[in-house]
């Protein structure tokens, strides 16, 4: 009995030293090795490096670092920053993270073997049965679970630098109609105080007997109106403050502090080619897609690589002219090689591998239909809040200049001199949601990218300067 | 015979383009650049007249041809400053709105040539002259529009002498409110009769010009906000210079849209004719303001005896003011002063005005739009004058030099003929008994000026 037992001994541990040594190898798994690679990929693409801190000392350095950028006025990055570092969405999806990292490891792992012994006693002898057992069944699959965990494991990975940049974008975004909303409301004050300026003056002008009652109550009409509008606008502008400190993980929205006004437009945007080429690198539906196609070769055994094919002319024409090269001078392309597919599986092993293909090229003409929409928006409303910018506020501008000299000549009156202030309100405002929806269009841009956009493609935003600005009425004194 | 040879002429010349070669058979049509009032054309031969002065304005040279006088007009676009920093772009003969004034004597054989350089056809009506119909100048009734670019020839004999004027009778609502008018002044064949020592002419005209732009609104029938003396405004307007004594004549023909009751200070006035010839002696009467009739001329003669500068205005207060809102409310006793600041930061530069009256706008010139004339201007030696339009001095002076009509500058007042500030006690106004303590001020609360006792 003895020398079999040590038999069972022997054999497992073995097998089990070699297998512990291959995953070693394979996985690269350590505690929080997952997450420093999805932070990695995150920062790459965002700007921002996520944080998951576990303990008091991480929490306390997490702490430190938000409290650090809110202490000064927040810009949309700083913004992206605190979100990745303290977005309580985020935080419970880095514990879904670590719960997949923590199963992989698992799977890595023996199960415990059993030392056994067992003593039989009659009543002349007695004997020691001393018995090592190891569970065989979960050695023998152990290589099929530890692959399942680890593409389960690189799935959520995937999927958790998705979020990141999913909260990285909508933090942006939130940013902006925060910042902008607060500018509206700017405006709007004035408007209500211009209304305001114009009903007490209709008042006392009815007083003194030079207006009806129909001038004063129409006067008063446009104030009650102007303060209906600037309320909704308060509205607005708390929904959108709120909605950034919900991403941001703010619970004291006190201590956050905004700019007052949006980042000036920047220069002429560049152009579209670049976009998608860099879109296709970035992107990680496209990076899953390659990963599938690769693994896919992998499980069919596929090794011998001849020539690599590119994803985006993948077609019936195509197929025909498998293992020919296909990269004739295409600027754009997202390859994978190509196998030789000797053997008896051929036909099915073809089929299997050109179908994991044909979705890299399915996410990679989706990502770049989606970046030509989201840059064509961009350019749109760039080109828009130039048009405001350059043209209708400076021409509201002289507008109020004329009017201004028209009133010198009481060719006009105070109310129309108003009247008209309200109108360049208005126009400041629409320059206003122009620059905002620029904002939003690159923001959004930047997700069709995959993260963030290529170095040159636009001059980096310049943040409004204090008085150039200001959207006050601003004329020459005479 | 020979004026068969002429018209031949002119025909041919019509037919072509106008310009300095094709024009050399006809009298030279003399062009005018300045706004200011020209020394008068005096007679050089035949029937001696003391010659008009045309008020900021000129008179035409003619020549004489074989017993005719041969005048030209060109009617044509023209820059005219109505009053300094404003320059109205209108139609006009000769480089000037209005054109150059005609004088000649009664019984004058008259030639004039037109020259039409306006974008359209024109006609020139020669206004309360006794001529053949064919010479009348009515388009399309008693003649064919002249062309662009054509020349037509006008000839009648003045029969008889008086204040006339000319202007269009071809898509005349355009062109006369375009600034096409000029003066025709017939002197007596005998010169004892209707004698003046110095004589003045000049039309009525209104404008209306949005601020900030230069060509009139020509459809605009009577909301004008410039009222102009031969296309100038006040203080564009030169003072009429007399001496005590004189006989002054100023003729006055009007070709706006309403009336204006001429007022003049200091004399009394006699309408001595109208366009329809001379007024008998008998049936004059004295006025202080002789009303212009829309469409009519008057000649007034006045005659002063005291020295002094006289104002000379159109009586509607509106017409002696420079262009205005007419749709500003009034502000007067309303207090801004709270206000201003919140205006201010939405208007910078803001400045409540009229909380008074608007005699500040009087005081102070502030930036107007681009060539746009203030609502009320000017200054006088005792302050500002607060006017625009219709409005003139005629300074009358001790023993001016028959035929100076140089500006003499400021009357210098002798010593205590100015009214002047009592600087004594002014009791309380006696107020029937429970009448309000201050019933003038209940109605409209104006803000009585500091320092000043009086009011009514």
């Amino acid at each position: 009995m003895n020398h079999l037992s040590k038999r069972i001994v022997r054999l497992p541990a073995l097998a089990a030293a070699a297998l512990l040594l291959a995953l070693a190898g394979c996985a690269g798994l350590g505690r929080e090795a997952g997450f420093d690679a999805m932070a990695s990929a995150a920062a790459q693409r965002v700007g921002a490096t996520p944080a998951w801190p576990r303990d008091d000392a991480g929490r306390q350095r997490v702490d430190d670092e938000v409290a650090q950028l809110l202490a000064q006025t927040l810009t949309a990055d700083d913004a992206v920053q605190v979100a990745v570092l303290q977005n309580p969405a985020l935080q419970a999806v880095y514990g879904q993270l670590g719960v997949a990292e923590a199963e992989l490891l698992q799977a890595g792992r023996l199960p415990n073997p059993r030392f056994r012994t067992t003593r039989t006693a009659s009543e002349e002898s007695f004997k020691y049965e001393t018995a090592l057992t190891l569970p065989l069944g979960a050695l023998l699959t152990l290589p099929a679970v530890l692959g399942m965990e680890q593409r389960r494991f690189e799935a959520v990975r995937l999927q958790v630098t998705d979020r990141v940049l999913a909260v990285a974008a909508d933090t942006r975004e939130a940013w902006v109609a925060a910042v902008a909303a607060q500018q509206e409301l700017h405006y709007l004050e004035q408007v209500r105080e211009a209304a305001e300026a114009s009903a007490v003056l209709a008042q006392r002008m009815a007083r003194v007997g030079h207006f009806s009652q129909l001038d004063q109550l129409r006067e008063q009409a446009y104030l009650a109106d102007a303060r209906v509008q600037l309320g909704r606008a308060r509205g607005a502008a708390l929904a959108a403050h709120e909605r950034l400190m919900r991403l941001l993980g703010v619970d004291n929205p006190v201590r956050v502090r905004l700019p007052e006004r949006l980042p000036e437009l920047p220069p002429q945007p560049g152009e579209d080619g670049e976009l998608e080429r860099f879109a296709l690198g970035q992107r990680l539906d496209v990076q899953a897609a390659k990963a599938d196609a690769a693994a896919t070769a992998r499980a069919l055994g596929l090794s011998r690589a001849i020539g690599m094919v590119n994803t985006l002319e993948l077609g019936p024409a195509r197929l025909a002219e498998q293992g020919e090269p296909l990269k004739r001078g295409y600027e754009v392309s997202v390859e994978i090689p190509i196998f030789d597919w000797g053997g008896a599986r051929v036909a099915r092993a073809q089929a299997v591998y050109l179908q994991a293909a044909a979705r890299v090229g399915e996410t990679a003409v989706n990502a770049r239909s989606e970046v030509r929409e989201s840059a064509a928006a961009w350019r749109e409303a760039w080109a828009l809040a130039r048009q405001y910018r350059d043209e209708i506020v400076p021409l509201r501008r002289r507008i109020s200049e004329q009017n201004w000299l028209r009133y010198n000549g009481m060719l006009i009156s105070v109310f129309e001199l108003l009247a008209d202030a309200r109108e360049q309100v208005n126009a400041a405002q629409g320059s206003i949601g122009a620059l905002r929806d620029y904002w939003l269009a690159e923001a959004r841009l930047r997700r069709a990218l995959g993260g963030r956009l290529p170095a040159g493609a636009v001059a980096e935003a310049v943040p409004a300067a204090a008085a150039a600005s200001t959207g006050r009425l601003v004329r020459r004194e005479d | 015979m020979d004026r068969r040879i002429f018209m031949g002429a002119a025909a041919a010349l019509g037919a072509a383009t106008v310009s300095r070669a094709a024009l050399a058979g006809l009298p030279e049509a003399v062009q005018q650049r300045s706004a200011a009032t020209q020394p008068p054309l005096a007679p050089t031969g035949g029937v001696p007249y003391n010659p008009v002065v045309t008020l900021n304005g000129w008179t035409l040279p003619w020549r004489m041809n074989d017993g005719w006088k041969e005048f030209h007009l060109v009617a044509e676009p023209v820059e005219r400053e109505i009053a300094p920093g404003m320059v109205a772009r209108l139609w006009g003969y000769n480089g000037q709105s209005p054109g150059p004034t005609i004088e000649c004597v009664e019984g004058d054989r008259v030639r004039i040539f037109v020259t039409n350089r306006l974008p359209e056809h024109t006609t020139i009506h020669w206004h309360g002259l006794l001529l053949p119909n064919g010479m009348d100048g009515v388009g399309g009734l008693t003649q064919p529009q002249i062309q662009p670019g054509k020349t037509f020839v006008y000839e009648f004999v003045m029969r008889k002498s008086g204040t006339f004027m000319y202007h269009p009778h071809a898509d005349e609502m355009v062109q006369m409110a375009m600034g096409m008018m000029g003066a025709i002044v017939v002197h007596p064949k005998d010169p004892s009769l209707h004698r003046a020592d110095r004589d003045y002419v000049f039309l009525l005209a209104a404008y209306d010009i949005d601020p900030g732009s230069f060509v009139p609104r020509v459809n605009t029938m009577l909301e004008f906000n410039l009222w102009t003396w031969n296309s100038r405004a006040f203080p564009g307007i030169d003072p009429l210079v007399c001496a005590v004594g004189e006989t002054l004549r100023v003729r006055v023909g009007n070709l706006t849209m309403t009336n204006h009751p001429m007022h003049l200070h200091g004399c009394e006035m006699f309408v001595t004719g109208t366009d329809g010839g001379w007024v008998p002696p008998a049936v004059r009467w004295p006025e202080v303001s002789v009303d212009m009739p829309v469409g009519a001329m008057r000649a007034i003669d006045v005659r002063f005896d005291d020295p002094g500068d006289w104002a000379f205005h159109c009586h509607k207060s509106h017409h002696t003011m420079g262009p205005m809102g007419h749709r500003v409310p009034a502000m007067m006793g309303v207090d801004q002063s709270d206000l201003v600041e919140r205006i201010r930061r939405l208007v910078p530069g803001y400045m409540a005005m009229g909380e008074a009256g608007m005699a500040e706008m009087g005081e102070m010139q502030m930036p107007l739009p681009e060539n746009t004339l203030p609502m009320m201007t000017g200054e006088g030696p005792f302050g500002p004058l607060e006017m625009g339009g219709m409005f003139t001095v005629v300074k009358v002076r001790d023993g001016l030099a028959r035929g100076d009509y140089r500006d003499p500058g400021w009357y210098q007042h002798p010593a205590g003929t100015v009214a002047y500030e009592w600087t004594g006690p002014v009791a309380e106004p006696q107020r029937p008994p429970g009448a309000p303590p201050d019933a003038g001020a209940a109605h409209v609360q104006v803000r009585k000026p500091g320092g000043h006792g009086s009011h009514h």
